[in-house]
């Protein structure tokens, strides 16, 4: 999952970058209002942490903007003052939920897990394909009730899968949403990753439950249950 | 005009009588003194000439009688046929009669009938005039003594009566008096009616500050936009100048507000960002943070609650919760509680609309956050005050676990210390409770009969 994070204040925009990478999300930052602008529109986002007192562009422009220009990925905002005409003023320009500075960053974390499986069309928090469990609430995947040793990359490339059952998901697109800019963007590293998910979640070979389409990319081939 | 009270709960000021009531009033009473005056000064004057027609036309009469006597041995002798026809004919209305030293000498036929009988003696060249009443007749009588010698050089002396019927001169004052005091009348009531009009025309600038008032209270305009005689214009400047510095000052508290939450606020994340990056925590320092947000929260929040605005439109009510319940319904979307609405008539609120959020957001946020499945909000008007705000009452209730006796008392305790809040319950019930007081409204927590709480608010009208 690709998130964009526009705050002016350096400090916090580098420990949410960070937080959210730890946690396996590729993430861009953005320091002003139209920074914040440009990267929603030119990059394949997923999701939306805007502060609202930013400079240049003030956050609740920049909302307007994005969702004007028909980018429908979630938001949260992040807001100082906590007063329920920001939060209103907020949700009604296109946000979709709020948090009150100062906040714990598992708070943080979880809303935007909670965000990001809405938006994948998931109203519970655990998603079931078949033997396989997701919880996006404690990022842990089971297997015939088993808990599995996922690594944060591993969790999102399945989670990733996983949003999109049934569809044919490109290597490109699988790079655009889960590797930062600088970050080697090797192909085989995908197959690498794809590899272990498959040990992993079907060490008899006997579920299969991705796909690959040659020259195409993967897919995710159990239905949800 | 309505006599205007600052305060709502002081005494209700002696009716003040209205500029308009009071002009008509001082009008209508000069008028009327003027006029009055005008009428008794023309009606005496017109008594008076009257009186001297009347006097005039007896000495006519007189001399005329004069003229035709003939002084014989008996005395002083008018013909049969007498000049002037009406001394003639039994109640013609004009009478003489003619006494000598001896009394009575002659009387006209018209005084048949007629006990008019004056004994009065004058000496000669003098005259006598006056009204008197002879059996229940009203009359003007003149009397003339005089002196005359005949042929023979004996002088002997007369006094001649002559009088008339006051019927004619009582007939033609009054026509005078009905065509005068009709006319005084007509010209009273097209003066008061012209005064009416020049009164409704000077005050309409009044009223239109009225009337621009009234636009700026129901948030139509920003100002007193009209053009205004220099009279009034002072005091318009004056209150467009208010209006104005009052609302910058208002709007750059607000900004002051925001900015100072931001720029502690923003810190505060970097801090609790950076703590929870460290391996091992003191919890002291987290707890310490958390007091820090709270206290600044509360203390901004506190500051924020404006108190209820003189100039406020009355801000519908329904609006404003719809719009905060879709946003419940989005930020609450893993936690679908069905809400309903129990709204009598179009309640109305006079403040902001950030307060209201602040109420109905903070009470909302409750609900959710401990209601199980239900949550129930109640809107009634109550009944206005003397300046004609309506009061509202406002109820949030949930099926959550409810609020504890102890745990309401301290709710309702309002003060600045933020770190006694009620654990659980943050601090957005004591922002509720700031706001209530500051609104001189009641709030009270209960059990509400979906099984959990009920937040009741009862904000008194203006």
């Amino acid at each position: 999952m690709r998130l964009l994070v526009v705050e002016d204040e350096p400090l916090l925009r580098e420990q949410l970058a960070q937080r959210l990478r730890a946690a396996g999300y590729a993430v861009d930052t953005a320091v002003d209002g139209e920074e914040g602008l440009y990267f929603g529109r030119e990059y394949p986002i997923d999701l939306a942490v805007i502060d609202l007192g930013l400079p240049k562009l003030p956050g609740l422009d920049l909302i307007q903007r994005l969702r004007a220009d028909d980018r429908h990925f979630p938001i949260l905002i992040l807001t100082a003052r906590g007063r329920w005409q920001d939060k209103v003023q907020g949700l009604e320009a296109g946000a979709d939920d709020y948090l009150v500075k100062p906040f714990e960053m598992e708070e943080l974390l979880a809303r935007v897990a909670a965000l990001l499986r809405r938006a994948a069309g998931f109203a519970q928090p655990v998603l079931r394909f078949g033997p396989i469990s997701l919880d996006t609430r404690s990022q842990q995947v089971s297997l015939d009730g088993r808990a599995l040793e996922l690594t944060a990359y591993e969790y999102r490339l399945l989670e990733y899968l996983m949003f999109h059952p049934g569809e044919v998901v490109s290597k490109t697109t699988l790079t655009e949403h889960l590797y930062q800019e600088d970050q080697d963007r090797d192909s085989n590293t995908i197959e690498v990753f794809i590899g272990r998910l498959r040990k992993k979640l079907d060490p008899d070979n006997a579920l299969q439950p991705i796909e690959t389409l040659r020259g195409r990319g993967y897919r995710f081939t159990l239905a949800a249950s | 005009m309505q006599p205007t009270d600052g305060t709502g709960d002081a005494p209700q000021p002696r009716e003040v009588v209205s500029l308009n009531r009071r002009l008509l009033l001082m009008a209508g009473l000069v008028l009327l003194a003027f006029l009055g005056m005008t009428g008794a000064i023309l009606d005496h004057a017109f008594r008076q000439s009257l009186e001297q027609a009347q006097k005039d036309r007896l000495q006519g009469t007189l001399y005329t009688i004069l003229a035709a006597a003939d002084l014989s041995a008996r005395g002083l002798r008018l013909p049969d046929t007498l000049p002037e026809s009406r001394l003639g004919t039994p109640g013609a209305g004009l009478y003489a009669l003619i006494l000598d030293k001896n009394g009575e000498t002659w009387r006209s036929p018209s005084l048949l009938g007629v006990p008019w009988a004056p004994t009065e003696q004058l000496a000669p060249g003098d005259t006598e005039f006056g009204r008197s009443v002879v059996g229940g007749l009203p009359l003007y009588a003149l009397a003339y003594g005089l002196s005359w010698e005949d042929a023979r050089g004996n002088e002997s002396t007369f006094t001649v009566h002559v009088a008339e019927d006051a019927a004619t001169y009582q007939a033609q004052l009054s026509a005078f008096r009905r065509s005068l005091w009709g006319w005084l009348g007509a010209a009273a009531a097209v003066l008061l009616a012209a005064q009416l009009l020049v009164l409704r025309w000077s005050l309409l600038p009044l009223r239109r500050v009225a009337a621009d008032l009234k636009a700026i209270e129901e948030g139509r305009a920003e100002l007193l936009e009209g053009r205004y005689p220099a009279e009034i214009a002072g005091l318009t400047h004056g209150l467009n100048t208010l209006l104005k510095s009052e609302r910058r000052r208002a709007r750059r508290y607000q900004e002051t507000l925001a900015n100072l939450a931001h720029s502690l606020k923003t810190p505060l994340a970097v801090l609790r960002g950076a703590l929870d990056r460290m391996p091992s925590v003191p919890p002291e320092a987290l707890e310490q943070i958390s007091r820090i947000d709270a206290a600044v929260d509360y203390q901004l929040k506190r500051a924020a609650a404006s108190a209820p605005e003189t100039l406020a439109a009355p801000l519908t009510v329904r609006p404003v919760l719809e719009r905060l319940l879709r946003t419940f319904a989005k930020a609450y979307s893993d936690k679908p509680l069905r809400t309903d609405v129990r709204c009598a008539g179009e309640p109305v609120f006079y403040g902001s609309e950030g307060d209201l959020m602040e109420l109905l957001g903070n009470l909302l946020d409750n609900a959710h956050k401990w209601g199980r499945q239900h949550v129930r909000v109640t809107l009634a008007t109550l009944p206005a005050g003397p300046a004609g705000r309506r009061g509202l009452a406002l109820h949030v209730e949930d099926d959550g676990p409810g609020v504890k006796p102890e745990q309401a008392q301290a709710v309702l305790r309002r003060g600045g210390r933020a770190d006694e809040q009620v654990p659980g319950h943050g601090i957005g019930l004591a922002v509720v409770a700031e706001l209530v007081h500051a609104f001189r409204g009641r709030l009270a927590i209960e059990r509400s009969e979906l099984g959990g709480a009920r937040f009741r608010i009862e904000l008194p009208g203006g």
